[in-house]
């Protein structure tokens, strides 16, 4: 698994991830098809490799029976079934699916087998033993083309609740024999996690399953990427798409009409970790605020100009990928775990610090709580580097 | 009960060996020091009558599949039945040398030499562990120690194969093995709790006693109910003066060993063995 920023995709944006990969922001890509045929699936996956990307393909059983005309097209469709008549597949159906996985693996070429697995729910040792046996045949696959095999292990919202619900679930699965991690943690449905104990929990279940000395992905880590890095993953998978900022099963499921289309678009800005309306709400700060808060990327010239130009969305959504991927490279640049999770504390911190600057020289509150994440994002960090010492040092030894 | 059966008796049964000396006997087997017309030196296990045929012949698969250094080496294993009784014997490797807890009485060891020797014991769990086998009992009189101190893991009565099902009984569940080396799950767990983490538990305890000098959790008098209540909730190990006057790593690596929950001990046999080889000069 390459150290750095993966990009997560799989409706609409293949192109984008490409165009980020050809400036040098991403080292791999995760095809997770929401709506995406396999036959485009191993033409944009060929391009990926050709830009030296690595490509992996995550099959998504998180709502197994989900589907629609493109997901159909890939075998594995088959055998999406309820998560009740999956737990009863026997030997040929297993294996059928295993072939279906290998066709699919060997279509994309991908770098490694993520396996198939349900969401692991507290309380469900019947979803342990399936999530065994799905593992086991990706394993099958693995060994037949000789590639590595990583256990998908995504903790849904009653496993993620509490230490005392997710524990057992950890002993469990960073017992699994597999070849790394391909890690997902559902939060509260917020736009971005809010939850300072959460937040801790998803970051010590990174740390726990990086000591285990195999890579981890921390799948879905959208502005979290910094956090899963300074926790120990070896990897963290970005989108543009707020669906891939966080695991939310609610991805899998039929699309609503309608939606933000109309809304204006927001500038990622790497001093404030999050988001501000352009130019809406940056019209509002004064030169040396706006100074402060424009952190510039290949994409954000419109922004940048004077007077401000109209934005399109599509480079908004380019800019927050550039963000992340600058500051991901940069805090890996630095050292290992211990120092990146430094890192982060002090990025977070300026955050905060410039957000308060914000409300008190302008009164201006942020859109859809933009600034009220970031301080419990740095004192979940802090506690992790303060109570997860022993694990960093461990880390460093293996 | 041990299963005992005296030299004579043992002699006068099996005449093609020699027997030199009766060995510690289990519950299921007396054991003893032989030595074969070709003049090798081996360990005969005669296996008590009624002992549940399956269990030996798991025993016998763990052991075939094994060929390390550090973990005993099996050499032949018979089972017959005539109308006048049967002939059941297991056939090992002599390890010549002393049991682990005879070196233990000189703990604690300098730590060089505990480097040296738990990174090879633990190359042979790593050994056990890729053929996806649990030893489950793991203790000083299972480790027999060479003269040139290479350690080497013994009696696999009780190793369980995870991809097979086990033959424990459900009212058993996890608790198999010796209390005093019981990891926490072997006391409150089921079987499906048990995994190779639970061999590094044991593992660990062994490693702190070498390097201390005392049991971590087991003491004099201390009943069952004790001794979980120690083994599952306390970390007071960690207060003893003399571990705590280890260096930082070292009190790191047994600490995570000793961990109450799996998630939080080294995932694997090997990973150790290559920590304890970088903490030799520590």
């Amino acid at each position: 698994m390459k150290r750095g920023i993966w990009h997560q995709l799989g409706d609409k944006n293949q192109i984008m991830a490409q165009e980020q990969i050809e400036t040098g922001n991403g080292v791999g890509v995760i095809l997770s098809p929401r709506d995406l045929a396999l036959e485009k699936a191993t033409e944009y996956a060929a391009v990926y490799r050709e830009l030296e990307a690595e490509v992996l393909w995550d099959p998504q059983f998180y709502l197994p029976e989900f589907s629609n005309d493109n997901l159909d097209t890939y075998p594995t469709s088959d055998h999406r079934v309820s998560i009740s008549d999956l737990a009863k597949f026997d030997a040929a159906q297993l294996g059928k699916l295993r072939d279906a996985l290998q066709s699919v693996s060997q279509a994309l070429q991908v770098d490694a087998i993520l396996a198939p697995a349900v969401i692991y729910q507290a309380g469900h040792a019947d979803l342990l033993r399936l999530n065994e046996r799905l593992l086991a045949i990706a394993r099958e696959v693995g060994a037949a083309l000789g590639k590595p095999t990583y256990a998908t292990v995504v903790f849904g919202r009653s496993a993620t609740s509490s230490d005392q619900t997710l524990g057992p679930l950890l002993e469990h699965v960073t017992g699994l024999p597999s070849d790394g991690w391909y890690f997902g943690f559902e939060f509260e449905p917020e736009r971005v996690p809010t939850d300072r104990a959460t937040v801790k929990r998803c970051c010590t279940t990174t740390l726990a399953l990086a000591c285990t000395g195999r890579p981890v992905m921390h799948a879905f880590a959208g502005l979290m990427a910094p956090l899963g890095l300074g926790s120990g993953a070896t990897a963290a998978a970005i989108g543009h798409s707020q669906n891939l900022w966080r695991f939310s099963p609610e991805r899998w499921q039929p699309s609503e009409p309608g939606g933000g289309g109309g809304a204006p678009p927001r500038f990622f800005s790497r001093s404030l970790w999050g988001t501000i309306v352009h130019p809406d709400e940056l019209v509002q700060l004064d030169a040396a605020l706006r100074g402060r808060v424009i952190t510039p990327s290949a994409f954000s010239g419109s922004v940048t100009a004077n007077p401000p130009q109209p934005w399109s969305k599509w480079d908004a959504h380019k800019h927050l990928l550039a963000i992340i991927g600058a500051e991901a490279a940069r805090l890996i640049g630095t050292g290992g775990a211990k120092v990146i999770a430094t890192g982060v504390v002090q990025l977070l911190k300026d955050a905060v610090a410039l957000h308060a600057d914000i409300r008190k020289q302008t009164g201006l509150i942020l859109k859809d709580g933009t600034s009220v994440y970031q301080d419990p994002w740095r004192i979940a960090m802090e506690e992790v580097l303060r109570d997860n010492d022993g694990d960093y040092k461990y880390l460093e030894l293996l | 009960m041990p299963f005992v059966v005296s030299i004579a008796d043992a002699q006068a049964r099996f005449p093609q060996y020699t027997f030199l000396a009766a060995l510690t006997p289990s519950e299921q087997k007396a054991a003893f020091h032989v030595r074969d017309a070709a003049g090798r030196h081996l360990c005969l296990k005669v296996i008590a009558p009624g002992y549940d045929v399956r269990r030996v012949e798991r025993e016998i698969q763990a052991m075939q599949a094994l060929q390390h250094p550090n973990v005993v080496r099996l050499v032949e294993y018979t089972f017959s039945a005539t109308g006048t009784g049967t002939t059941h014997y297991i056939l090992e490797e002599f390890v010549d040398g002393d049991d682990l807890s005879v070196h233990l009485t000189g703990a604690p060891w300098a730590r060089p030499r505990a480097s040296r020797f738990f990174a090879a014991m633990a190359d042979g769990l790593a050994a056990i562990a890729e053929k996806d086998l649990v030893h489950r009992d793991l203790k000083p009189s299972n480790v027999r120690v060479r003269a040139n101190e290479v350690p080497v893991i013994i009696d696999f009565g009780l190793a369980r194969h995870l991809q097979l099902t086990d033959l424990t009984t459900t009212a058993q569940g996890a608790r198999i093995g010796t209390p005093a080396y019981f990891a926490p799950e072997q006391f409150t767990g089921t079987r499906h709790d048990v995994d190779h983490r639970t061999d590094l538990f044991a593992f660990g305890v062994l490693a702190y006693q070498a390097l201390v000098g005392l049991h971590p959790f087991s003491r004099l008098g201390m009943d069952y109910a004790q001794l979980q209540t120690e083994v599952c909730a306390s970390v007071a190990f960690k207060q003893d003066a003399t571990f705590k006057a280890l260096p930082p790593m070292w009190q790191l690596i047994v600490g995570k060993l000793l961990a109450k929950s799996r998630a939080e001990r080294p995932t694997n046999a090997a990973q150790v063995a290559s920590i304890l080889r970088k903490l030799e000069t520590v």
